[in-house]
């Protein structure tokens, strides 16, 4: 990247995006240890009412295609690339979508809220019912190509302004997406709208509650991703999150991923300035790591401290 | 008057008030911010000389994670080392804190302090710390520098001069580890307000110190106002209803003030709550920069020097910033604690730095002619001194405040503490929502500032 293009990063101060109080006190600072899009640092501050740990200051909506670059992993997830890690996973996400998904209607109208380049959709096309109506938007052109390449349904748009008739939704999933954006109340409140009454939406996001947040939250955090996760969860500010946005907790649990785990590690030794032979065992390309943290995480989940939330919320009848 | 909210008045275009704006702004609150000196920055202030030497008054660090809260991380680089010894002889340079424990002295009579009987009363300074570190270590080094910064003896001196937050010993060990590993100056107990970690280290903005003040500056909705000293602030007794700058009576209910606790008692009109803080002294500082030839020419960046020197500290700030001093040269500053009216404060610079270059041999054997130049400042507000004699009052200002509704007093002058600006910052984000909301309750000034005045003229 250009260096011009670094410094095309602005920051802006923001508010918890639940209470709207502007007094986080800081947990973790760290910088792009991943993609090194800018030259900032980043502050991940702590809501004291809310428990939400979000950015503040964090970049600008003008600095999202900097900080957002070609690489990025969510556009470019593809078999061939990641090989078998990305048969095991397709085979886990499957089974916990459908899972999730069970006792839906066979005709069941289901959204997919931040799609990226329709994993998640294809998915349910491949092994979901034949009946059911697979809908999607995200905001970034790329991947809305992408998805669109697959022959999926894919709206370019922001969830707010989609077509979707309200209330005409049985299912919404929205997986790895809320940490991404800025106002997630907003968002919440939109599917809500989309859903029918007693309408389900399965979220998944990086958990604050999680032993690998706690040991390295201080910088190195995986779940971090400085500087593009802006808003991360635990189980009491989710809560809060489902409130403020009218929806009912109908389930609140964790599950496995060993992403985290392995980028909190690698993030330590890039910094740490290790040799990069050591560096390269910790990546989502290094099965051996994967596996390894995907049983020690394993573990965690059976106490209720997975490296991810596993939310389904619902839309009050 | 109007029905909008009217403004929250910030006295002091400081660090302190910078920031006070800027929060107060987050806080859906207009601030307007008065400065009585020609410049922002107050004790904030940097310049580069002709030679390209940069200077901070005295020297300044801050963190990483109080520029990125900023969001000025990018424009800082990060320092490559930091460190602190003790100068104990012309041999003896042990690291501080850890260091002290390898003088066998200091823990002997460490250990016999923990095991004599403990004393009941540790209220006193010296006590305090006799208690804490062993009487020889108390008496060789804390105390010595406890009473160069505070010019008053030990006894006369409160125990809470001692940070709130000391760092841990296996802490300490960990953090000097991660310091190396990384080859950054982790910062070691330097800020109160918020812990110290392997991933908060030591940076510094390109441009100094100064470049942060300007920065929030640039950020605030409306510029600071410059050469416009607060005279007065009015009250009803009660609550603040307004101030007077530069001959202008403003309304309002809520002042921030950044100035010295003692010099803002004096403003106070309609009420005598703040006089009890009227006798709280500052100890200034003499700060004498050295330009030399060479670099790397003390032990570490800071030595601290209990005995036989007349300053009690000297810096070598390139070591940690090389790049604030031409290649192959550097500056030390030494500080002299000194209260204006007395001899050191009344030294001419010649003779300060006469006196500095006489006696730095121990640390500096060829210092006389490796000198270049120097410059000299005298800084009245160094240390707030934790005096015996008004620790009560001390104690009431820092968990009640001013007593009067609607003035705060922050800053490290305005609270009357030993902080530095990250602590001023944390401090300030955790108290401005609860004075917006204040502020904004009592939107509708109650008593006008005539009435105030008629009081006055009658009384
Ligand atoms: C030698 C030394 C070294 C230091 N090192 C560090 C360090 O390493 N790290 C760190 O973080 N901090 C350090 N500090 C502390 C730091 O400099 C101060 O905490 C900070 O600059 C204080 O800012 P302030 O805004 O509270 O006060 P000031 O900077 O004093 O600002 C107050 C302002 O109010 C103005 N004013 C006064 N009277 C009036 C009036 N009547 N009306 C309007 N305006 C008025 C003054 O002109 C001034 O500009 C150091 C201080 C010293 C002395
Ligand atoms: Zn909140």
């Amino acid at each position: 990247m250009a260096a011009d293009e670094r410094e095309s990063v602005t920051l802006e101060n923001v508010a918890c995006c639940i209470c709207g109080g502007v007094d986080g006190t800081p947990v973790g600072v760290g910088e792009d240890f991943e993609y090194h899009t800018t030259s900032h640092s980043f502050l991940a501050v702590r809501c004291p009412r809310c428990e939400l740990i979000y950015l503040d200051p964090r970049p600008t909506p003008a600095s999202l295609p900097v900080i957002y670059p070609d690489e990025y992993h969510a556009f470019a997830f593809d078999e061939e690339q990641f090989g078998l890690v990305h048969k095991v996973r397709s085979r886990l996400e499957a089974r916990r979508l459908l899972r999730a998904g069970r006792g839906l209607p066979a005709d069941a109208h289901v959204l997919d809220v931040g799609c990226g380049d329709g994993f998640h959709l294809d998915l349910l096309r491949q092994h979901g019912p034949k009946g059911w109506q697979l809908h999607g938007v995200d905001t970034d052109a790329r991947a809305v190509a992408a998805a669109r390449g697959r022959g999926l349904d894919v709206e370019e748009q922001p969830v707010e302004t989609s077509a979707l008739a309200p209330g005409s939704i049985d299912f919404a999933l929205c997986i790895q997406t809320i940490e991404h954006v800025g106002d997630p109340v907003a968002i919440l409140r939109a599917i809500g709208k989309l859903l029918k009454p007693g309408g389900r939406l399965y979220l998944i996001t990086d958990n604050t509650g999680s032993p690998d947040f706690k040991i390295t939250k201080g910088r190195h955090w995986g779940g971090y991703h400085f500087p593009r996760h802006w808003n991360l969860f635990n189980k009491a500010s989710m809560r809060k999150l489902a409130e403020a946005a009218d929806l009912e907790v109908a389930k609140l649990s964790t599950t496995t991923s060993p992403v985290n785990w392995t980028y909190s590690v690698r993030n330590t030794l890039v910094d740490w300035n290790a040799p990069s032979w050591m560096v390269n065992r910790f990546s989502l390309k290094a099965a051996p790591a994967l596996a390894a943290f995907t049983a020690f995480d394993t573990a965690f989940t059976v106490i209720g401290r997975g490296a991810l939330l596993r939310v389904i919320l619902r839309r009050p009848q | 008057m109007s029905t909008s909210t009217p403004p929250v008045i910030v006295l002091g275009g400081g660090i302190a008030g910078l920031l006070a704006a800027h929060e107060l702004g987050r806080n859906g609150v207009a601030a307007e911010v008065y400065e009585a000196g020609p410049r922002i920055a107050g004790m904030a202030a940097s310049h580069t000389d002709a030679d390209g030497f940069s200077y901070d008054v005295g020297a300044h660090f801050v963190t990483n994670r109080f520029m990125a809260a900023l969001g000025m991380r990018a424009n800082c680089r990060v320092l490559p080392r930091y460190g602190e010894v003790v100068h104990l002889s012309a041999k003896k340079h042990p690291v501080y804190p850890i260091g002290l424990l390898g003088v066998p002295r200091f823990v002997r009579s460490a250990v016999w302090e923990k095991v004599r009987r403990p004393k009941r009363d540790l209220s006193v300074a010296a006590d305090r710390f006799r208690h804490d570190y062993g009487r020889k270590l108390a008496d060789e080094v804390a105390l010595p520098l406890l009473e160069a910064w505070s010019g008053l003896p030990a006894d006369q001196l409160s125990a809470s001069v001692i940070d709130k937050i000391p760092t841990g010993l296996a802490q300490t060990i960990w953090l000097r580890m991660a310091q190396r590993m990384t080859k950054r100056a982790v910062m070691i107990g330097y800020c109160k307000e918020e812990p110290s970690a392997t991933g908060v280290f030591h940076v510094y903005p390109d441009g100094g110190i100064a470049a942060i003040c300007q920065h929030v500056a640039d950020g605030l909705a409306q510029p600071v106002q410059v050469g416009q000293p607060a005279e007065k602030i009015y009250t009803d007794g009660e609550r603040v209803v307004g101030v007077r700058i530069a001959g202008r009576d403003i309304e309002t209910n809520t002042v921030i003030s950044t100035l010295p606790i003692n010099r803002l008692t004096q403003l106070i009109e309609g009420s005598d709550r703040l006089d009890r803080f009227r006798r709280f002294q500052f100890r200034g500082l003499v700060l004498v920069n050295l330009k030399l030839t060479g670099r790397e020419l003390l032990p570490d960046v800071i030595v601290w020097t209990p005995h036989g020197f007349p300053y009690f500290r000297v810096t070598e700030a390139p070591m940690a910033m090389p790049w604030i001093a031409p290649v192959d040269k550097t500056m030390i500053l030494c500080e002299f604690g000194a209260q204006p009216g007395d001899e050191v404060w009344a030294m001419t610079d010649e003779e300060a730095v006469e006196r500095c270059v006489s006696t730095l041999d121990p640390l500096i054997p060829d210092v006389r002619s490796r000198l270049l130049g120097a410059s000299v400042l005298r800084q009245p507000l160094g240390y707030p001194v934790f005096a015996l004699d008004y620790e009560p009052d001390r104690a009431a200002l820092a968990a009640e405040g001013t007593g009067i509704a609607g003035l705060h007093s922050v800053g490290r002058n305005g609270e009357f503490d030993h902080i530095l600006m990250e602590d001023t910052f944390w401090r300030l984000r955790r108290r401005i929502p609860a004075i917006a909301r204040d502020h904004h309750r009592c939107s509708v000034v109650a008593s006008s500032i005539e009435g105030v005045h008629n009081e006055h003229s009658t009384a």
